[in-house]
């Protein structure tokens, strides 16, 4: 087969339908990838918009330009949209485009998953524009502390478009970075070991574990904050004992490594076309991967420097004033990497090497201030002000609006297969980068004069007229600069200017594919051994497209790529992908009918739409797996590889590790929220305890033992060529026993709205049912899988899922149980 | 998995460690223990002493990054881990030395 016949033969099978209805069935990373990005600009523009009217409103002392109803409902739409809606969907979205490119492989782990998270964005990110339209945003701020958006102070549907919006997007970043890991670890080309992962990879790696653990305490903060606002759970109500501060350290669980989360892959961007522009390679890798990893999980204990002013103990104070210090280091290490880099090679001043440089200079600056607020008794005097403003603008948009146009300028080409024709580029950077400093470095200046964030006027005797007048004027040449960057790339799209391939002379694998990049990415997978595999070998995109690599031979219309060992890059398993399928999107519309029952108070649709849930995720994994075995599938090169459904460990596997990563921190921050409550909160003890009953410990006993048994008798009678059922019988009335345990439970506590004692009690207690229910839901289904032959001592991938998800049920079940009952002992 | 764990554990143990003495801080000023050790409050004592065992697994875990094995014996995980094991022993030393020095519950 010649390399023309492989194209088409290859693009048949990976394209997504013709058309643009081809758009809702898509599942290529390529499509989801642009579709990510295109929403995420979308949200650029609007949330830009919105710090325009910002400025408008300000620029003037008593301007009448917004009333404070709808100016509260602008900043906090424009925040909210620049976070959630802009920032982490444009990381999800190049990510997602990027990676496999990267990693030299066709896509990432799970296809279906990329486009169920972009649809749920998608359907999210709708909710909250709908509610700005309607004039009915949210409108307490981008963190909406409690008691000012509990139901009492914000009694209209507002916040409920907040924490219901944000937590339906939010599905799209858990999903997102549970691909993303999973595709780092084990979907690379064979040979790329760790150490010769490209460097964006490693962000990325780092990012996405960063997100399992980062985002889950804000959605349980929404979901407590809503469970408040809908049924009178009195969490964050201390009259109830419930406790404001208890949002806070759970927003701010979230909040902080949400910085860094936005700042790392943007660094992960400068260390990829830093070495390039530079006609060299990345100074100090490895010293570069450490400091991503220190800087990452270092990041995770600062979230108290957001509350300095909230009254804790000085000791308190201090063990976070020097955490706050001590990031400065690692981020260091890299900013003197990249300086070293620079050193070494020979910079070119093209137009990605711009926006570079002015990401250094903003967002140093912007780290220095966050170094001076980390001082307890500065960030005293300016917290709440507008010198806060500035100091989050210069990290948020020097560290990652800057290198997102370098990184867009930089593979723009690559996803287009043109290069740039007018030069508005680099007028638009000199705009942006003027305007940015003129708006944000008064605003410093504002802040330390005392003007209080997110006021939505002042009086001439304040004395900040000159400076508002002068912040609001660059921030007007700043929104020029950025039309000017959309008309370059509208008209990029436009002129038909041919890109020659690999323009920039790069030295990573995304340059091996055409420009513009087949739906396959490449022809065969190629063999690394080097971190720069294009600069060691320059002729590989020939030898790829002549099918010189794994998978050179197109196999019935089967989406085949290579898994590999997580250190070594050794090549293990040989994957099938799905194709094209519409469950994404439907599966996305039915969660947000559950989300929107939620928001309407039509509350009994929303139980109807988790059984529709969990209807079409049976459906989603029905469609997989084969009834006979396959054996050893030859992959090219001489190698042949199990396929994923004759291993132990198949992908559902890892992704279950590492969904349960994010759902064991979910869990641990309810029980961090516990114990907040009951040693801080003024309101304990609570009025009545609940009473421990031995049924239900031996209940729960007897479904735990065998929610643990059953999977592991499942296994190895499979592995011996039994039938599995009765294991899995056992698993399955495991889970009802649990559930029906902790359904007693509940029936023995208190009332939840009388004291949030019993509030929490119901939220443990729902949190073990439903992953009783999902055990179940499992179990049986693996059953229907072993009658219908999808099982046999060889098909045994699915089966090994269920211990993982067995055991969790079950330590949750035991860790419920003790969170219930301990205290009353104690007490 | 070995790799990412060599290269994982050692800031993970800080950030767990970090956060139990802050929520050990806060048990302590909520429940104040009675009784003093050598002239010292029962708190501070107890806080000393959850310093030092928080510092003592820092360095096991440093001393078994450079073992042979359970060390990485590939040059690049070996640089990367052993980076987080020294992150490891600064961050606890840099981050709750003030259990030594500050007030403990004003």
């Amino acid at each position: 087969m010649n390399a023309l016949a492989r194209h088409r033969r290859l693009t048949a099978i990976w394209s997504s339908r013709p058309g643009w209805k081809g758009l809702f069935s898509t599942v290529n990373h390529n499509d989801v990838g642009l579709m990510f990005l295109v929403t995420a600009f979308f949200y650029f523009f609007v949330a830009g918009v919105l710090a325009m009217l910002i400025r408008a409103q300000l620029a003037t002392p008593h301007s009448a330009f917004a009333g404070p109803e709808i100016y509260n409902q602008i900043f906090t739409m424009h925040g909210t949209l620049m976070m959630f809606l802009f920032a982490i969907p444009a990381i999800e979205g190049m990510a997602i485009y990027l990676l496999p490119k990267m990693l030299g492989t066709r896509d990432l782990a799970y296809p279906r998953l990329g486009a169920y998270g972009y649809w749920c964005y998608f359907f999210g990110g709708a909710m909250l524009l709908v509610s700005l339209l309607l004039g009915i945003a949210p409108d307490g701020g981008w963190f909406m502390y409690p008691p000012l958006t509990g139901k009492v102070y914000s009694p209209g549907i507002n916040t409920d478009f907040w924490l219901l919006g944000i937590t339906f997007v939010e599905i799209s970043a858990i999903s997102a970075a549970v691909e993303f890991t999973v595709s780092i670890l084990r979907y690379r080309a064979p040979g790329m070991s760790l150490s010769k992962m490209p460097i964006f990879a490693w962000y990325m790696l780092v990012t996405s574990l960063m997100i399992l653990t980062g985002f889950p305490p804000l959605i349980l903060g929404s979901i407590l904050l809503e469970l408040e606002r809908t049924f009178g759970l009195p969490f964050f109500q201390v009259e109830l004992g419930g406790d404001s501060l208890l949002w806070q350290h759970l927003f701010w669980l979230f909040g902080h490594p949400e910085v860094y989360i936005i700042f790392l892959p943007a660094a992960g961007v400068v260390s990829t076309i830093l070495p390039v522009m530079a006609s060299t390679t990345l100074l100090g890798y490895r010293y570069v991967v450490a400091a991503a990893v220190a800087l990452a999980i270092l990041s995770f204990g600062l979230w108290v420097h957001h509350m300095f002013t909230t009254g804790i103990p000085h000791m308190g104070l201090a063990f976070f004033s020097a955490a706050s210090t001590l990031v400065a280091v690692p981020t260091s290490v890299q900013v003197f990497a990249w300086i070293g880099t620079l050193w070494k090679g020979r910079p070119q001043l093209r137009l990605p090497m711009l926006h570079i440089l002015g990401f250094f200079a903003t967002f140093v600056i912007g780290g220095l201030t966050g170094v001076m607020v980390a001082v307890v008794p500065f960030d005293w005097q300016v917290h709440d002000t507008a010198f806060v403003t500035a100091h989050l603008h210069y990290v948020l948009f020097g560290g990652f609006v800057f290198p997102l146009l370098a990184a867009l300028y930089y593979w723009l080409p690559l996803a287009t297969g043109r290069a740039r024709f007018f030069r508005l580029g680099e007028v638009a950077f000199a705009l942006i980068f003027i305007g940015f400093h003129v708006t944000f470095l008064a605003m410093h200046f504002a802040g330390l004069m005392g003007q209080r964030r997110r006021i939505s006027t002042y009086s001439p005797e304040d004395g900040w007229t000159a400076i508002n007048l002068i912040s609001s004027i660059g921030g007007f040449i700043l929104a020029f600069g950025l039309v000017m960057v959309l008309i370059e790339v509208v008209l990029h799209l436009v002129v038909r200017h041919r890109a020659p391939r690999n323009l920039w002379r790069a030295g990573t694998l995304e340059w091996a594919t055409a420009m513009l990049p087949p739906a396959y990415n490449f022809a065969s997978l190629p063999e690394v051994d080097d971190r720069e595999p294009l600069r060691a070998d320059p002729d590989l995109p020939a030898r790829l497209a002549r099918g010189e690599g794994y998978l050179g031979e197109p196999n019935g219309m089967m989406r085949e790529t290579l898994a590999v060992d997580v250190a070594s890059g050794t090549p293990e398993h040989h994957v099938i992908y799905p194709g094209n399928t519409h469950l994404p999107i439907v599966l996305a519309a039915v969660t947000g009918l559950f989300f929107l029952a939620l928001l309407l108070k039509v509350l009994w649709v929303a139980p109807l739409a988790m059984i529709g849930v969990a209807v079409l995720a049976w459906r989603w994994v029905w469609v997989l797996g084969r009834r006979e075995d396959a054996g050893a599938v030859s992959v090219g090169c001489g190698l042949s590889l199990p396929t994923i459904a004759e291993v132990d460990r198949p992908p559902g596997w890892w992704g279950s590790v590492f969904l349960l990563v994010a759902d064991a921190t979910l869990f641990g921050s309810l029980l961090f929220g516990y114990a907040f409550l009951w040693t801080i909160a003024p309101g304990w003890p609570p009025p009545e305890w609940i009473a421990p009953s031995a049924i239900v410990v031996a209940l729960a006993g007897v479904g735990v033992a065998l929610s643990i048994i059953g999977p592991f008798f499942a296994t190895r009678a499979n592995a011996g060529g039994s039938n599995p059922a009765v294991g899995l019988a056992l698993s399955l009335a495991g889970s009802a026993a649990i559930a029906a345990a902790l359904v007693a439970m509940l029936m023995m506590a208190p009332s939840p709205t009388g004291h949030a004692y019993g509030a929490t009690l119901l939220v443990l207690g729902g949190y073990g049912i439903l992953h009783a229910i999902v055990v179940a839901l499992m179990a049986a289904f693996l059953i229907a899988r072993v009658r219908a032959g999808y099982t046999s001592p060889r098909r045994r991938a699915e089966i090994a899922i269920l211990p993982v998800w067995g055991a969790y049920g079950g330590g949750i079940a035991v860790v419920i149980l003790l969170a219930a009952y301990l205290p009353v002992a104690l007490s | 998995m070995m790799d990412l764990l060599r290269i994982l554990v050692a800031p993970v143990v800080w950030l767990a460690a970090f956060s139990a003495v802050y929520g050990l801080q806060g048990v302590l000023c909520a429940a104040p223990p009675e009784g003093t050790v050598a002239g010292l409050p029962m708190a501070r004592v107890l806080l000393a002493l959850s310093f030092a065992a928080a510092l003592l697994v820092q360095v096991a875990l440093l001393v078994l990054l450079l073992s042979r094995r359970f060390g990485a014996s590939r040059g690049f995980v070996r640089t990367v881990s052993l980076g987080g094991g020294l992150v490891g022993v600064v961050a606890t030393v840099w981050t709750l030395f003030p259990v030594l020095a500050l007030p403990l519950c004003q």
